[in-house]
């Protein structure tokens, strides 16, 4: 195989993986400039896999199964809201609990409905004509739908993020809760909206993977890929842009590994399978040196809201 | 704190009646200062019959027979000798991992690399065997020492990341788990798998490599060694002055700066401590249960680990007698998979309730809800 096949390939490839990490960054992103602090993703990311697969396989319509992820992951992570925001449990007990009771659920009800490895058909890939033509960066421009709508939803959810008063109240809410409360704002309410939110976004990351990219279901199968959106969140210091950027890193490297592999490159198989991993702590690390600029940490990150304990 | 609805009136204007009548009922939060113990006792025994109750409705869901399910989980589990002494095996690596999971706890640590320290303490403990180190007497000494150090090893990355360097332990810990399982997969598939057939493990340890059965009991070893780790532990946070330091460290870090507690030595020893204890849970379970290196030993105990140092509150002995139950429940866990082909994540699943009831249970003992009506 030659060099240029590759290059197209590995092009071609890397937004398919890339998509996830974008989408449940930004989610998280929304959840976390509340105030917060979500660890649940790899939970949430299951669960918006689970209900894609089988709402796929219900009714095969893909626009209705990633309707239907994100608002099964938004109904989940009412769970998680409950606990954090009103009864004040510590927010990194209740997002692991929250993963794992996901991993639990989302496994046994695979195996019960008996949606566990059931192929689906759902969206191809479209050729935007003339730019499909070009060589070398022609199959970047060969995607399904779910990819050209990634940026038109960073653009809106960044948008009222940053342009809206909705956008306002939410970041004033994870900044500085005691003033958004003095000024009227009902910190409770604003933090639940973002987390419901933001959790719908993060069930759509997993619906991508599931629906969209797989075709199928198995147990599992986010692989980690929720906790990487976490770190990827710290990485970008709280920016949907630079999350985007980060994403599209890991993307570009997930989708080289099988090109090396097709291009005759003997990799050992189990240290080529870390590298999504790696490559997190490794920019954990650089990030953690690089720390330089404005910290984009929400300033009450992680900290539940008391009205009766002002400080 | 002020209540909103009271006016301020106006000093240049007439007072003017108010629109609407604002008698109204309201819940108004308080915070607790203290609850007798028998009140707390009341509420954790309640979160955890809600926790247990849809458990089982779950369970019932899934298909296990209601009159099945006590059957099942206490008179199986907890009654049959054969069952027991499966629940004790099984609650050697459990009692480890929930005592290392506390360890870290303690200094403030979310040390969720567990499962990746134990799966470096069950690789050190078969390099021992797989490359005949030592003497057979001293064989097993050795790999509990190869296993602690790995583990300790293991732990000491994120650890000095989160101290030198800030570096969020949560995440940093998680994917060292990744690439451990990794490593993991790549021995037991390739330079370490048994040449006797192609099944993902390594060849079977001797029998002076696996943990001894005394009194003729499969478990007596493996929960021997637990214990004395309990005791120590115990001893450790409890008696001695380190443990005092880490008590400090776990109320209040700045404040233990102050009065010149060690803060950082301690977090960085008790993470060590942490991961060595991994290590020698991933030793009792290759060296006890499986006999070999296998490709998943280490599943559900990450978790199972952060469960038991939480409901235990970090305190050794009460993590022995939590993990003791969650042993159960995975002993259950199994012949549930067995005769109703139920899947093993249903612990996981019981597992998360319980902790939700439980972790949901405090905002009871913490606060006070009372309906204020106010009047105008």
């Amino acid at each position: 195989m030659d060099v240029f096949a590759i290059a197209t390939n590995w092009l071609g490839n890397a937004p398919d993986f890339a998509v996830p990490y974008a989408l449940a960054a930004l989610g998280l992103i929304v959840c976390e400039r509340s105030g917060v602090l979500s660890l649940g993703a790899e939970g949430l990311m299951l669960v918006g896999a689970l209900a894609g697969i089988g709402a796929q396989i219900a009714f095969g319509q893909p626009g209705v199964s990633l309707i239907l992820a994100m608002l099964a992951a938004s109904a989940v992570s009412v769970l998680f809201a409950v606990m954090t925001i009103l009864l004040r449990v510590n927010q990194v007990i209740a997002g692991l609990a929250l993963v794992f009771f996901c991993q639990g659920l989302t496994s046994l009800a695979g195996t019960l409905f008996g949606w566990t490895n059931v192929a689906v058909s759902s969206v191809g890939a479209i050729a935007l004509w003339p730019l499909s033509a070009l060589p070398l960066v022609g199959r970047l421009f060969n995607q399904n739908i779910v990819v050209y709508l990634t940026l038109p939803i960073f653009i809106a959810v960044v948008w009222v993020l940053t342009r809206t008063t909705a956008g306002l109240r939410l970041r004033a809410v994870g900044e500085n809760p005691q003033a958004a409360d003095a000024a009227g704002i009902s910190v409770t309410a604003w933090r639940f909206a973002a987390v419901l939110a933001g959790s719908a976004l993060v069930g759509l990351a997993g619906a991508y993977i599931s629906v969209v990219s797989t075709k199928l279901w198995i147990a599992g199968m986010t692989g980690g890929r929720g906790w990487i959106a976490v770190g990827l969140v710290i990485f970008a210091r709280w920016s949907p842009w630079k999350a985007l950027a980060g994403a599209v890193l890991f993307g570009c490297v997930e989708a080289l590994i099988p090109q090396l592999a097709a291009a005759g490159v003997q990799l050992p198989q189990y240290f080529v399978l870390m590298t999504p991993y790696a490559i997190t702590l490794a920019v954990m690390v650089w990030v953690a040196v690089a720390r330089r600029g404005a910290d984009g940490e929400p300033g009450a990150l992680g900290q539940p809201y008391v009205r009766e304990e002002r400080r | 704190m002020a209540d909103a609805s009271v006016t301020v009136p106006s000093i240049n204007a007439a007072p003017v009646a108010p629109r609407r009548p604002l008698a109204s009922r309201r819940f108004a939060l308080e915070l607790r200062q203290e609850m007798a113990w028998h009140r707390q006792a009341l509420i954790l025994g309640v979160s955890l019959i809600i926790g247990m109750g849809v458990s089982a409705a779950i369970l019932v869901a899934a298909g296990v027979p209601a009159n099945e399910l006590l059957n099942e989980f206490v008179l199986q589990t907890l009654f049959d000798k054969q069952s027991l002494q499966a629940v004790l095996f099984q609650a050697a690596p459990m009692i480890l991992v929930g005592i290392a999971a506390s360890m870290a706890f303690r200094a403030r640590f979310w040390n969720l690399g567990l499962e990746g320290q134990m799966i470096w303490g069950a690789i050190g403990a078969t390099t021992i065997s797989f490359f005949d180190v030592g003497p057979a007497a001293l064989r097993l000494p050795l790999m509990l020492a190869m296993a602690m150090a790995l583990g300790l090893l293991w732990a000491m990355a994120p650890t000095l990341l989160k101290l030198k360097l800030g570096v969020n332990e949560i995440i940093s810990s998680l994917m060292l788990n990744y690439i451990a399982s990794n490593f993991l997969l790549h021995l037991v598939y390739g330079a370490w798998k048994d040449p006797k057939d192609s099944f993902p493990y390594s060849p079977q340890f001797r029998a002076f490599e696996r943990l001894p059965e005394w009194f003729g009991n499969v478990s007596t070893a493996a929960i021997g060694l637990a214990l004395v780790v309990a005791v120590l532990a115990w001893w450790f946070v409890g008696i001695s002055r380190a443990g005092l330091y880490l008590r400090f460290v776990d109320a209040n870090p700045r404040m233990a700066d102050a009065v010149g507690v060690p803060v950082r030595r301690m977090i960085f020893s008790a993470v060590l401590l942490s991961g060595a204890l991994s290590g020698i849970a991933g030793f009792v379970v290759v060296a006890g249960q499986e006999g070999r290196l296998t490709q998943a030993f280490y599943a559900g105990y990450g978790f199972s680990g952060i469960l038991i140092a939480f409901l235990a509150r970090n305190n050794p002995l009460a993590a022995t007698v939590v993990a003791v139950l969650v042993a159960a429940l995975f002993v259950a866990g199994r012949n549930l998979q067995v005769f109703y082909q139920i899947p093993f994540s249903m612990v996981q699943l019981i597992q998360a309730i319980v902790v939700i009831c439980v972790a949901s249970s405090d905002f009871f003992i913490r606060h006070r809800i009372r309906s204020v009506v106010s009047k105008t």
